[in-house]
This record gives C-alpha cells, sequence and structure tokens, in this order.
C-alpha cells in the first residue's frame, strides 16, 4: 500500500506540473455547468433538480476519464520508465493501483470543485441534500469503474492516442449499454445481461436517490474486474 | 552475490539470451560486452527482476529472481538503456520519488539524496526540470537514482553512452569507487570501458557467451595469441597444402593452424603448386619462429615471408563475435 502511494503522490503531482490536469478540470467544469445552465436551460424550467447536471456526466466522463489515464501506462512505455517503475521494490498490483489513484484523484478534485454548482443553486430551491449526496455517491462510483477501465485501456496501448481513443471509446459503450439493448430490441434475459452491464444503468436508483447494494456492488466489481486485468496484463509482460 | 545459471529468453521468436551462465562476487566489476543485440540487455532485465527468464536459474544475493523478485528488486540499484526518466520532474522531485520508493526516511532519506547528488555532481541542475537536462546530466540522474539506497548490486546498463570525455573518466572512476564494495555489472560494447573498469569479462555474442574470465586472462587467451604468417616455398615436390597444415601443427609452440593453402603463382606449372601461404596461430611465451625455421631448413623449404602479428582487443572481439556469429 506504501507503494502505490508513492506511486500515485508522483503521478498526481506531475499530472498538476503539466497543464493537462487544469485543462481537463476546467473543462469539465466549464463543459458541464454550460449544459445545465444554458442548453437544460436549468432556470427557466424552474425545477429544485440537478438530474440533467448529474445526467449528462457519464458522457463527459467517456472523453474526461481517458485524457486522465492515457498517460498512465502508455507514456511511462514510451519513456522508458515503465521499466524503472517495475524494478522498485513493490509488487505490481501496488503499481497499478497507486496508478488508478491518481487518476482518480485527479477526476475526484474535477468532482469536489463541481460542489460549487449546487452550492450556488442551493439558495434558489428547495433541493433535497440527500439526493443530491447520493447522485454524487453514483457518478464516484462510475467514475471509479470508468477509470479502472481506462487504466487497463492504457496498459495495453502503444501510445497515448490510442489509449485516449480506446479507453473512450471502451466507456461510452459501457455507459451506452443498456440502450444499445434497447437499440438491439433484446427482450428478457439478454436484456438483463445488456442492462446489467452498462454504467448508467446502474446509476438511475442513485439518481432518484436510493442506495441499492447491487449497484454499490456493480461498480465495485467492475472497478476490481478492470484494476485485475491492468495488474494481470502487467505482470504477463515480465514473460514476454 | 549473482549468479547466472544457463539463462535463457525468448521475445516472441527472437532467442535474446540462449544459455548465459556467470558469476560475479562481491567487489567485483563484471563488464558484457558485446555488439548490439547480444543480449546483454535483455540478461540485465532478468536480474533485476523486471522480465523473467524462460529457462534457468539467476540468483541475486541468494535470492532466485522468479521466486523473490521483491527482495532482488530491494537490493539491486539498476540504471535502464538510455537512462529514461520522468520529463516533468526535476532532479530533486525525482531523487525524492526514488527515495520514497525505496522506503528511505528522515536523516537517512536526506544523506543519501546528498550524497548521489555530490557523488554524481548533480548540484548545479537539481531544481532544473528533466527535460531541460543534457544526455550527460540525464545520464548521471540515471546513475544518482541507481545508488541512492546504497544497493548491494548495481546493474548498469551502458552507464557512460552520451557523455563527454571527461564526465565518462569522471563516471568510471565513481563506479571503480563503487566496485570496491558492491557487486557491480555493467554492460558496454565500448572496449576500453571494459579494459578501465572491469575485472571481470563476459563477451556476449548472440545470445551465447563467446568467452569470460579476467580481462587479463582473456588477453592472455586470445590477446597474448600471436600469429605467424608465412610465405613458403617447397623446393623439393610432394608437399601440399594439407600436408604442409599437418607438419606446421605438429611443430613445438603451435597451437593451430588457421590457414594452409597454395599461393596463386603465375609462374607455376599447372597442377603443381610449390608456394603456399600459411597463418598459424603460436601458443603464448615461446619462439615459435624459430621452430619453424628450423623445421624449413630440415624440409628444404624456403621461408619467403614471416610475420609476427600480434591481436588486439579489437580484433579478439570481432574475432569472437563474428565466429559465434557464423553458428
Amino acid at each position: 500500500m506504501k507503494g502505490s502511494l508513492t506511486v500515485a503522490r508522483r503521478e498526481f503531482r506531475a499530472s498538476f506540473n503539466s497543464p493537462v490536469a487544469y485543462v481537463l478540470i476546467v473543462g469539465f467544469l466549464v463543459f458541464t455547468a454550460a449544459w445545465l445552465f444554458i442548453i437544460q436551460a436549468f432556470f427557466a424550467v424552474g425545477r429544485a433538480d440537478l438530474s440533467p447536471w448529474f445526467g449528462i456526466m457519464p458522457i463527459v466522463f467517456a472523453f474526461l476519464i481517458p485524457a486522465a489515464t492515457m498517460r498512465s501506462w502508455a507514456e511511462e512505455r514510451r519513456l522508458g520508465t515503465y521499466e524503472l517503475l517495475l524494478t522498485l521494490p513493490f509488487p505490481e498490483s501496488e503499481v497499478v493501483l497507486g496508478k488508478f489513484l491518481a487518476a482518480f484523484g485527479m477526476i475526484g478534485v474535477a468532482l469536489l470543485l463541481s460542489l460549487g454548482v449546487p452550492l450556488s443553486v442551493a439558495a434558489l430551491g428547495n433541493f433535497d441534500s440527500g439526493v443530491i449526496a447520493s447522485q454524487y455517491l453514483g457518478v464516484i462510483l462510475m467514475a471509479a469503474a470508468a477509470t479502472a477501465a481506462g487504466e487497463w485501456v492504457s496498459s495495453l496501448a502503444k501510445n497515448q492516442v490510442s489509449a485516449f481513443i480506446g479507453a473512450a471509446l471502451l466507456i461510452l459503450l459501457l455507459v451506452l449499454m443498456d440502450r444499445v439493448g434497447t437499440f438491439l430490441h433484446t427482450t428478457g434475459a439478454l436484456a438483463a445481461v445488456f442492462n446489467w452491464l452498462s454504467l448508467s444503468y446502474h446509476n438511475e436508483a442513485f439518481s432518484r436517490g436510493v442506495l441499492e447494494t447491487r449497484d454499490l456492488a456493480f461498480y465495485l466489481l467492475a472497478t476490481t474486474f478492470f484494476l485485475y486485468l491492468t495488474a494481470w496484463n502487467v505482470r504477463r509482460r515480465k514473460w514476454s | 552475490m549473482i549468479q547466472a545459471v544457463e539463462l535463457r529468453k525468448s521475445y516472441g521468436r527472437t532467442e535474446a539470451v540462449r544459455g548465459v551462465s556467470f558469476e560475479v562476487d562481491r567487489g567485483e566489476i563484471l563488464g558484457l560486452l558485446g555488439p548490439n543485440g547480444a543480449g546483454k540487455t535483455s540478461i540485465m532485465k532478468v536480474l533485476t527482476g523486471y522480465h523473467f527468464p524462460d529457462d534457468g536459474k539467476a540468483i541475486v544475493d541468494g535470492m532466485d529472481v522468479t521466486e523473490d523478485p521483491l527482495g532482488v528488486k530491494r537490493v539491486v540499484g539498476y540504471l535502464p538503456e538510455s537512462a529514461p526518466l520522468y520529463p516533468d520532474l526535476t532532479p530533486a522531485e525525482y531523487l525524492s520519488f526514488m527515495a520514497d520508493a525505496r522506503g528511505l526516511e528522515g536523516q537517512a532519506r536526506k544523506q543519501a539524496i546528498e550524497r548521489s547528488v555530490d557523488a554524481c555532481g548533480l548540484g548545479s541542475v537539481y531544481l532544473r526540470p528533466v527535460d531541460q537536462l543534457s544526455k550527460g546530466y540525464r545520464q548521471r540522474l540515471g546513475l544518482a537514482q541507481a545508488i541512492l539506497h546504497d544497493p548491494d548490486v548495481l546493474i548498469l546498463d551502458e552507464p557512460t553512452t552520451g557523455l563527454d570525455p571527461n564526465q565518462i573518466l569522471e563516471i568510471r572512476s565513481l563506479i571503480k569507487e563503487l566496485g570496491r564494495e558492491k557487486t557491480v555489472i555493467l554492460s558496454t560494447h565500448i572496449l576500453q570501458e571494459v579494459e578501465a573498469t572491469c575485472s571481470k569479462v563476459v563477451i556476449l555474442n548472440e545470445g551465447l557467451v563467446a568467452a569470460q574470465g579476467a580481462p587479463d586472462e582473456i588477453g592472455e587467451a586470445l590477446k597474448g595469441e600471436e600469429r605467424l604468417r608465412l610465405r613458403l616455398k617447397a623446393r623439393k615436390g610432394g608437399l601440399d597444402a594439407a600436408g604442409l597444415g599437418r607438419l606446421l601443427g605438429a611443430l613445438p609452440g603451435v597451437k593451430s593452424v588457421l590457414r594452409a593453402e597454395a599461393a596463386a603463382e603465375p609462374s607455376a606449372a599447372a597442377g603443381e603448386a610449390r608456394v603456399f601461404d600459411a597463418e598459424i596461430a603460436t601458443a603464448p611465451g615461446g619462439e615459435p619462429g624459430e621452430a619453424v625455421f628450423d623445421w624449413a631448413v630440415s624440409h628444404d623449404v624456403a621461408i619467403l615471408e614471416m610475420a609476427r602479428h600480434r591481436l588486439s582487443l579489437e580484433e579478439i572481439f570481432v574475432k569472437l563475435t563474428q565466429e559465434g556469429g557464423r553458428k
């Protein structure tokens, strides 16, 4: 665990040493706010409900998160520092976890700063803070799963660009999986499979302010699954 | 301290290392010498626990790299090829990261960083981002990182590439100094480097050991090997190239006959060559020229030319690596 924190600290520092982190965070905040206030005409609708704002986040994540994770492994391999990193006295799993924490930490900073939106409109109407807390929990968990997926793609990719595109496609697919099911007119068990695999389907209960154990479990499972794949991938390279 | 036993490593279909064994003790500096693609880097990757070998054993400080990779990583300081660094960190930030990674704390941490920075002469660029540093400074930062935790084993992949001659001398003397108490393995394709720093050499070619031993041992066996180039004229008939080869090979002080063939001689009648070119390798120490002379006189053979020729380390290297290549 100490190894993870060391790696995460370095990564986190490096991303805030370069403009990347700032551009991404500002981009995220501006776009989601513009979506809520301009496109969804939040004030004109006049309802004390931030669902449209939270609702767009999965789509924004599909671009934000790959940008945060694309460097993780792909860049490290290009620089050759990958070799150094894996000859430090930590197990591979700790390095994987550390990189995940660094990328997730950056998303965390973005979400923390996004608290400005609910805080600034709170006085305007009778918002249900419990629902907002649950919505936040939902997007945080979703971001964790998507970040883990992005890390996995980065560990496979040769360079940052392919890591970004691959991760964006994968996260979009996972977010839209339930709609793919609907689009294909699936019914019964098959539709349930599509829904179960969807990152946004599991977010519905959260967005209504309901905490469902199965949704919580799904996100944790998905995060672990992708991190496991990443670690497996890193370990596999020792033999290649 | 370090033992490699029949190491093998393939990447896809390329067999990078094909059964390499060697041993290094504390206080020794081993040079892995070989042309590019000889397997030097692959061996180092195995010894640092970065890659696992396909077959064979690598034991560092009593630990098998496949069974206890973490233990190995703890005692090893590693400078990978071309000293990879994070461009957006300063040497200060980078060394502080490495100190954390190596579990250094408090006073020991501060001292370790100071010691490495001093030893590698990084004081003047300590706070400049890595992507603004020259190749020489990057290489030194890579080395500073490798010696940071005062490891018992240092594995340095081409530690002096990209340095100017003065820096090369500095780094070499630093390595030699470190080599007194530690076990050092360095790779290079520069022969002088081995002569200047190493107490032991493994010459590699195409994944195989072409020769190994102390530099002067290899020198004894190969560098000390003298060659005689002869041009002989048989004044009697009945001597052919094969026969000449046998006769020369039987002389005292002759190690092997490298070449014995009829020389192209325009004046000779067709089918009966009488002038021969030969090259013999002689054991060190003796005076084989004398034996050849005596033999020539007694067999009525005239010596037209006899030239002594000593192999330089360059030629040994070329010879070993090219002979290996033909297998």
